[in-house]
Order: C-alpha cells, then sequence, then structure tokens
C-alpha cells in the first residue's frame, strides 16, 4: 500500500484538525441493531471475565458480574445467562433458512445471523480464550458443567477464528472498522484505542483531532484488560465480598453482597457501550459497498454450518492438523485478495493506493476499435482501445489488467505504451469476444487495475496424508482437561509497592 | 594540588548533574529491553545511562504514563513462583523432570533470593555465588544443579549492572540451561500472549549472553551455556507448570548487538552539554507548564527520536514527546512509515500544502511529487465538500 496516501492524509488532518475518510462506501456489513459484547477481565487472569455486558446495541445492555471469576461455580453462575441468551440468540438465527439457488442445486443458507460487534480486537482475542475455556470443559468431581456454556464456548471459538476472514461481518471489532474508514493521526499502535480513533473524528468544537485524541486516551477504559487504577479498586471490593461471603457460593447468600462490584463494572461498562452505539450508528450513515451483500451472505453460509454442527452434537478439535491449516490459510489468502479487488473496484477511494503503487492505470479512452486477430486456431474477433493517461505510466507489454466496470470479467493486456501530452497513451487489447457490456466509450475516464474479483479455478483438495515434511515426529498429546490445577483458593492480590521487583510479573 | 578524577567517576558526576531530581532505576534486563526498543533516541540513551526511572519523572503532569500494573496479575506471577519452590521446589523438580528428562528429585536447588540483603552488597555476594556455582556445574557433577535467582553482573555502557535471572543455570551433564518463570497461561502450546512471549525470550537471550560472558571471564568455554532455553508457565487455565524449550540464537546475537549500542557514561559525559539536565523536569514544586517546557527543552538539545509503537511501550517519556513532535508538526507523530514517506518535507503543514497543488522546493521534489497526486486522486475521489456532508453534525 502506497505510504504517500497515508502521508497525504496525516498533512490534511493536521491542518484541518479533523479526521478524514479513507472510503466512500461502508465495506462491511452493519445490522440494525448487531449484538454488542464489552467484557472486562481481572488483570493477568487471562480466561477470566470479572464482567461480561451484552445486548442489542441500540438499547441498555444486560450484565454479568461474577463476584469472584475465579471461583469456578461462582464463575460458571454468572456466565450462565449470557450462555444461554448468546446461544439462544444464534440458535434463533440458525433456524431461519432461506433457499438458494446455485446452478441446478438448492441449498439452504440462514437468512440472517448474528452479527456481534466489540470495542476492539484484544476483546475478540479474549472472548477467543473464554469460548477456549468453555467449549472444552469436563467434569469436575462428578458434576457435569452446565451445557449451555459449552455451547456458548463453542460459539464463541467460532466467532473469533472466523474474524481472521477479512472482510467478515459476523464479528466485528469496532477500532478495526473505524481505523480501515478514516484517516487520523494515530500511529497503527495507537489505533487500538476506540476512544482516542472517536475523538478524531469528532473532536470537541475548538479542539484539533490530537488534542482531543491525547484527553480521550487519557481518560477513556475500554477493556478487557484493566489498567492499575480500576484493579486497585476491584481489589478492594473483591476482598470485602469475598470477607462477607465467607466462601459461600449459594447464589442466595452470594446474590445480596455483589452490588458494590456490579456498579463498579456498570461504571466502567456504561461508557464503553455509549462509545460502540454512537460509532456504529456513524458508520451506519455511509452507503453499503455492493460486494457486502455477497461477503455477508459468505458469512451466512460459515455461520449455518457451525450452527448445523454445533445442534447436532459435533465438536471441533482445539487444534488444526496441519491439513486443515494449509487449507484454512489458502483460503484465507484468497479470500484477502478477492476482498481487496472489491473494495478497490468499487470504491474510487480505496483505488488510489492502487494508483500510486503502479498497480491501475485511470485515463480518457480515446478510442475503440475492432479487430480481426489470430487466435489459437482461427482469426477471431477482439477490440482494441486507446487509452490517455494523465500520468506517464511504465508498462510491460502482455501486462493483463481488468476494467473495473467488468472485474469479475476477462482482463485487457497491454499492447503498447507511448508517450502522450503529459501522460501516456496506452493500447490495450480484450482477451475475450467484444460485446456492448464489455466496452467502454470513447470519452469515458476509467480506471484498469490489475485487480479482479473473477472466481479462481477450483482447487483440488489437498491429500488426506500430509507429506513428511509436515508430519510431527511424534504425534501431539491429546488435550488435557482445561480447568485442570485451578488454585483454590484463588492467589491473593499483591500491591506492587509490596514486591522488591514487580516488573518481574508484566 | 590538581587531584586525578578516574573516567569513570567524571562520567558518574556528570550523570548525576544530568539526572539532578529525576527518579533513579536500577538496571535489569526489562529495563535493557525497554530500551533496545528505543535505542536510537538520544535522548532515551542519556536516560538509560544515567538510569532514571522515565516511568516516575513526570509524576503529576498530564504527560505522566500509566505504568502501573494490576495486583492480580502481580498476585497471580507471586502465587505461581511460590508453588514451582513450596514443599522443597516439588513441583519444579517434577517439571524440570519431565521437560528435560533428566531426574532432578535429588537436584541441589539453591534459591539466592534468601538470605542475602537486597542491596547492592546482597546482589554482589549473589553474583559471587552464582559464579562458583556455574564453575561446579562445568564440572559435570552427578545430581543436577539449579540456581534459582541467580545473579549475572556486566557492565552495561561502562558502568557495573546486576542482572537477576529466575532458574538460571539448571546445570545438566556440564552444561548451563537458562529458564524463565512467566506466569500467563499456555494453552494448546501456544502462549495466550504472543508478546510477553517474546519479552520473555529476549530476558533468556540476555541471561544466556551474560552467562556466556561470565564463562568467557573466567577462561571457561563460553558455549557451555546453552541457545535452548527453558520457560516455565501455566498450563491452561489453572496454575499446573509446564515446561517449554526454545532456541534464542538470533535473539543472543540481537541482544549482543544492542549492548554494544549502549553509549558508556563517558562518551555521555564528554558529549552532553553541561547545562543540560533533567533536574527542572522532575521538581513536582513548578507548575507542569514550566516542567514540560523544561523537557521540551531537554530533548531539544538532546535529540528526540519517537516511533509511536516502541516508545508507546517502552518509554515514560512517550507522552511528553508525543507532544512536542505534535507542536511541531513533525510527520512522525503518525508513525514510522508516514515520517519516511515524507523526506526534505518539514512539517505536516507544508505535507498538506504540498498535497494542495504548492510548488515544491528542490529539497522537497522527490517526496512531494506522490503526495500531490495522491491529494488529486483523493479530491476525484472524496471532494471535500461530499467529505464534509458525510461527515455527521
Amino acid at each position: 500500500m502506497s505510504t504517500a496516501l497515508d502521508a497525504m492524509l496525516v498533512g490534511r488532518v493536521y491542518e484541518t484538525g479533523r479526521a478524514l475518510r479513507r472510503t466512500t462506501l461502508r465495506h462491511v456489513h452493519l445490522a440494525d441493531p448487531p449484538l454488542g459484547i464489552a467484557m472486562w477481565r481481572l488483570g493477568g487472569e487471562r480466561f477470566r471475565a470479572a464482567a461480561v455486558a451484552w445486548g442489542p446495541l441500540d438499547g441498555p445492555f444486560q450484565l454479568a458480574v461474577a463476584g469472584e471469576p475465579r471461583n469456578r461455580d461462582l464463575y460458571f453462575a454468572a456466565l450462565a445467562p449470557f450462555a444461554a441468551d448468546l446461544s439462544a440468540r444464534i440458535r434463533r438465527a440458525g433456524s431461519l433458512k432461506t433457499a438458494r439457488q446455485r446452478g441446478r442445486n438448492t441449498d439452504f443458507v440462514p437468512a440472517d445471523a448474528t452479527q456481534i460487534v466489540v470495542p476492539n480486537r484484544t476483546t475478540v482475542a479474549a472472548l477467543g480464550l473464554l469460548g477456549r475455556y468453555l467449549a472444552y470443559l469436563s467434569d469436575r468431581g462428578g458434576v457435569a458443567p452446565d451445557p449451555a456454556l459449552i455451547e456458548a464456548g463453542k460459539h464463541l471459538r467460532f466467532y473469533t477464528r472466523h474474524a481472521r476472514v477479512p472482510g467478515q461481518s459476523l464479528i466485528v471489532p469496532l477500532d478495526r472498522l473505524v481505523a480501515d474508514q478514516w484517516a487520523t493521526l494515530l500511529s497503527p499502535f495507537e489505533q487500538a484505542n476506540l476512544a482516542a480513533l472517536d475523538a478524531q473524528i469528532e473532536p470537541p468544537a475548538g479542539t484539533h483531532a490530537f488534542e482531543a485524541a491525547v484527553a480521550a486516551e487519557a481518560l477513556a477504559r475500554i477493556g478487557p484488560e484493566p489498567t492499575e487504577d480500576i484493579d486497585r479498586l476491584t481489589d478492594t471490593l473483591l476482598a470485602d465480598f469475598n470477607a462477607a461471603r465467607n466462601g459461600n457460593t449459594n447464589p442466595a447468600v452470594v446474590e445480596p453482597l455483589i452490588g458494590p462490584l456490579r456498579d463498579h463494572y456498570r461504571g466502567l461498562v456504561e461508557p464503553v457501550w455509549q462509545l460502540m452505539g454512537r460509532v456504529v450508528a456513524r458508520e451506519q450513515q455511509l452507503p453499503t459497498a455492493p460486494s457486502v451483500l455477497r461477503r455477508f451472505e459468505a458469512d451466512r453460509e460459515a455461520f449455518g454450518r457451525h450452527v448445523d454442527w454445533v445442534t447436532g452434537g459435533g465438536r471441533y478439535r482445539t487444534t488444526d492438523t496441519p491439513r486443515q491449516a494449509a487449507m484454512t490459510l489458502r483460503r484465507l489468502e484468497d479470500t484477502l485478495a478477492r476482498y481487496e479487488a472489491e473494495r478497490a473496484v468499487e470504491d474510487p477511494a480505496c483505488m488510489i493506493p492502487h494508483l500510486l503503487d503502479g498497480d491501475a492505470v485511470r485515463g480518457v479512452v480515446a478510442s475503440v476499435a475492432e479487430h480481426r486477430v489470430r487466435g489459437r486456431v482461427n482469426m477471431v474477433r477482439r477490440a482494441l482501445i486507446a487509452l490517455d493517461t494523465d500520468e506517464p505510466v511504465v508498462l510491460p507489454a502482455g501486462k493483463k489488467m481488468w476494467w473495473t466496470a467488468t472485474a469479475g470479467d476477462h482482463p485487457w493486456e497491454v499492447q503498447a505504451v507511448h508517450p502522450q501530452g503529459s501522460g501516456s497513451r496506452i493500447t490495450f487489447m480484450l482477451c475475450a469476444a467484444p460485446t456492448p457490456a464489455r466496452l467502454p466509450t470513447a470519452g469515458d475516464r476509467i480506471t484498469l487495475s490489475t485487480l479482479h474479483t473473477r472466481t479462481d479455478a477450483y482447487r483440488l483438495p489437498l491429500p488426506q496424508d500430509p507429506p513428511w515434511t509436515h508430519r510431527p515426529p511424534v504425534p501431539p498429546p491429546p488435550p488435557q482437561p482445561i480447568d485442570m490445577g485451578d488454585p483454590e483458593p484463588p492467589p491473593a492480590a499483591v500491591d506492587g509497592t509490596a514486591v522488591p521487583d514487580p516488573g518481574r510479573y508484566a | 594540588m590538581a587531584r586525578h578524577i578516574r573516567p569513570e567517576r567524571a562520567g558518574e558526576t556528570a550523570l548525576d548533574r544530568v539526572r539532578g531530581r529525576a527518579p533513579t532505576i536500577r538496571a535489569n534486563v526489562r529495563r535493557l529491553a525497554a530500551f533496545a526498543n528505543v535505542h536510537s533516541c538520544p535522548t532515551a540513551a542519556v536516560a538509560f545511562a544515567a538510569r532514571i526511572d522515565t516511568n516516575r519523572i513526570l509524576t503529576g503532569t498530564t504527560a505522566e504514563m500509566p505504568y502501573g500494573q494490576s495486583p492480580f496479575a502481580i498476585g497471580r506471577g507471586v502465587a505461581f513462583e511460590v508453588l514451582l519452590r513450596q514443599h522443597g521446589h516439588a513441583e519444579l523438580r517434577r517439571v524440570l523432570t519431565e521437560g528435560l528428562g533428566v531426574d532432578f528429585s535429588l537436584a541441589a536447588i539453591e534459591n539466592l533470593r534468601e538470605g542475602y540483603e537486597p542491596n547492592r552488597t546482597g546482589l554482589t555476594l549473589r553474583a559471587s555465588v552464582t559464579r562458583s556455582r556455574m564453575a561446579e556445574i562445568i564440572a559435570a557433577p552427578p545430581e543436577p544443579i539449579v540456581l534459582d535467582g541467580a545473579v549475572l553482573r556486566a557492565d552495561i555502557g561502562g558502568l557495573p549492572a546486576f542482572f537477576e535471572a529466575d532458574e538460571m543455570a539448571i546445570g545438566v551433564g556440564g552444561e548451563i540451561i537458562v529458564g524463565e518463570n512467566k506466569s500467563w497461561p499456555v494453552v494448546d502450546g501456544r502462549p495466550t500472549d504472543e508478546e510477553a512471549l517474546g519479552a520473555a525470550l529476549d530476558q533468556a537471550a540476555t541471561y544466556v549472553l551474560l552467562g556466556r560472558g561470565t564463562l568467557d571471564q573466567a577462561g571457561v568455554d563460553p558455549a557451555r551455556v546453552s541457545d535452548n532455553v527453558v520457560l516455565v508457565t501455566p498450563r491452561n487455565t489453572g496454575l499446573a507448570p509446564v515446561l517449554h524449550r526454545q532456541a534464542v540464537t538470533s535473539r543472543v546475537r540481537r541482544v549482543e548487538r544492542l549492548l554494544g549500542a549502549v553509549p558508556s557514561v563517558t562518551d555521555i559525559a564528554a558529549s552532553t552539554p553541561s547545562s543540560v539536565t533533567f533536574d527542572q523536569v522532575a521538581d513536582v514544586t513548578l507548575p507542569e507548564e514550566a516542567r514540560l517546557e523544561a523537557f521540551g527543552d531537554v530533548t531539544e538539545r538532546l535529540g528526540r527520536v519517537y516511533e509511536p509503537a516502541g516508545c508507546l511501550t517502552s518509554c515514560g517519556f512517550a507522552w511528553a514527546c508525543r507532544q512536542c513532535i505534535f507542536a511541531a508538526g513533525d510527520p512522525a507523530v503518525a508513525g514510522g512509515p508516514v515520517a519516511r514517506a515524507l523526506p526534505g518535507i518539514a512539517s505536516l503543514r507544508r505535507a498538506a500544502e504540498l498535497a494542495s497543488g504548492a510548488p515544491p522546493s528542490s529539497a522537497e521534489a522527490p517526496a512531494a511529487a506522490p503526495v500531490a497526486r495522491a491529494g488529486r486522486l483523493y479530491d476525484e475521489a472524496i471532494p471535500a465538500n461530499e467529505a464534509a456532508e458525510r461527515r455527521p453534525a
């Protein structure tokens, strides 16, 4: 990607004091409303969601607070309503299917899929760990875990794995969405802070985007990882809670004691919830790119397969086999290439980096002519166009490029490039029989690029047995129970001033 | 009669002056790792050599960065160490036996964190014991030896520093293996935090390098310190420990280069203007504006290299530096790639002018052409009035 575009945008943002749009279209599907999820963990406890807030983003959230999330009974009891509600929503969405005709085949895909939005990519990772924990719970002390927890764990794991798919809309980390759609003064590292991004887009009147982002960064607490000041307060409240319950996990005893901790986390979630709602509402105003429909259909298809698998009692491996990993990687690479192509051919703003990098040319069609040339065997009809570009262009003869209006069709091949005024004249030949839909008209201003949205040829599946280079010398050991060795009672919190070198525990 | 002053004493005096009232911090492996991320910055180099605690020097100003840790995170780390040590290091013996394939049930495990004063004298004694035990390991005793809390001494920038390791010197068959304990979990053989794994391996690589230096000074083959290090972490959601082996050869080379790049205190003493001091910056009796102005003045005179990803994660000066470079319109505010795209262009304001078609100077011309073209293409794709219309009120 061209850094000149970023440099130009950063200069203008600095000058105007406000963020600028990177795109003219929204390239991600946004449900109305999506299901929002925000969470907070205890510091250093990567599997313990101290608080989970969820609900449709246009309304109030529900809040699950375990009190002591390191106690298995309290933790699972608090997560149960979240797990049950999430599973019910996903099952409901997965069961309402619509017929889809593909050639002579009819298949059924969910009419809609439950879309989850979260504040940032760290929350996606945190939900993935929570899913890994819950999906593989085993019996403990002869007591089977709540099936809703296991099902919710499988759903969360599916969502976080699906988050790797370029252009997907099943789970949307808002920091990524905003950073892709807006140019700001924030470096890639700072773009992980949703509050800072939001402040650059809508700074208070009279305040420069930079100053607004600095203030937001200092004050905002987004989660899921708590800062020291949050956990100092949590520590005090948690100590009081544990002292009052005195080891008791009976809901009738615990529920009346949990109020202060619930208020603590409610106060942390509320600004995040408002921020998420504001960001989603702003992005929904932008028109949706045409290809979003196709990508969301692919999402719905994957969602439907997952729901069918889970409701049928299916289980997932904890770790991909080498064959699965190779096939997944290939699929992700293909999806990324198509996503980038779709963005660029649909959105003129997304084509700019390709124009700057020399992967695309733009100009005015000077002439359109038809010729007969020798094909592989017979003489065939072919169209030739002359394109006058604004800038000088260097392209090798034989290079294939696609006109953005027919990016899913046949390419044009470069025949010759000559200097013309301040730019160049490029002669292209269409690599297929000319039809009116395939041809621009003289005087049109068009863009051709190396990007195309044509589906590649069918890929053969990989052999069942991986080659020796991809076989481990010894088979991996079977996974052990995920919650084996949980300390009871949980470790006590330790103030950083009480240990000689607190940095050791970072 | 004129007194002769040793070079290092002169250097220390100069650094005392540079430090002024600034809070200090002892050099340790994490401080070194943090410096690795900002070592190209002259201000950071002087602060590192002067042992200035960059996290605390701006306390009380809006530029003070949050650096504390959750008490739960510290508690988890402490609990994990306690678990490894309790009952005569039973868990540590088990995990080493399973992970290294050598019986550690009769291993001599010495905890150097106990019985020594938590000061420089204590560290000196521990470093001496570490050297002795390393010599014993090289002699290949019949039972393994483990040093818990080994201390290695090294000269950093010409000043002696002590580095405290976790299980530095696990001696097996005459070979020394470096070990490190971390309390973040590993699930399905993968870390839950890749950055934390990288930092832990960097720490272990530093111990490998320092251990080799110690052996080299004693005239022993430095290769006896293995570059296959040991990492002990909890497995899955609990604290049950598990051992991992990892080669850190390339990291050792990187740390070696980094240590070589640390400026010597005598060089700093010679090159730092005598009027440069962090004294006012650290003076909490002064108003914030005066302290930040003093900071800006110091960094202006020493030189400043701001790179957001490295600075914001590793240097307590980062917020203050960011404010300074924003005020100057420095392209580095948005990160290295943007700054590198604008060579010869003095400021972001000038970049905006060039993007709108202002004629470039000869120095600006190479970078200005693509920026101006980007500006034209952007205006064609998103006219200014359209962008304004789409922005919510």
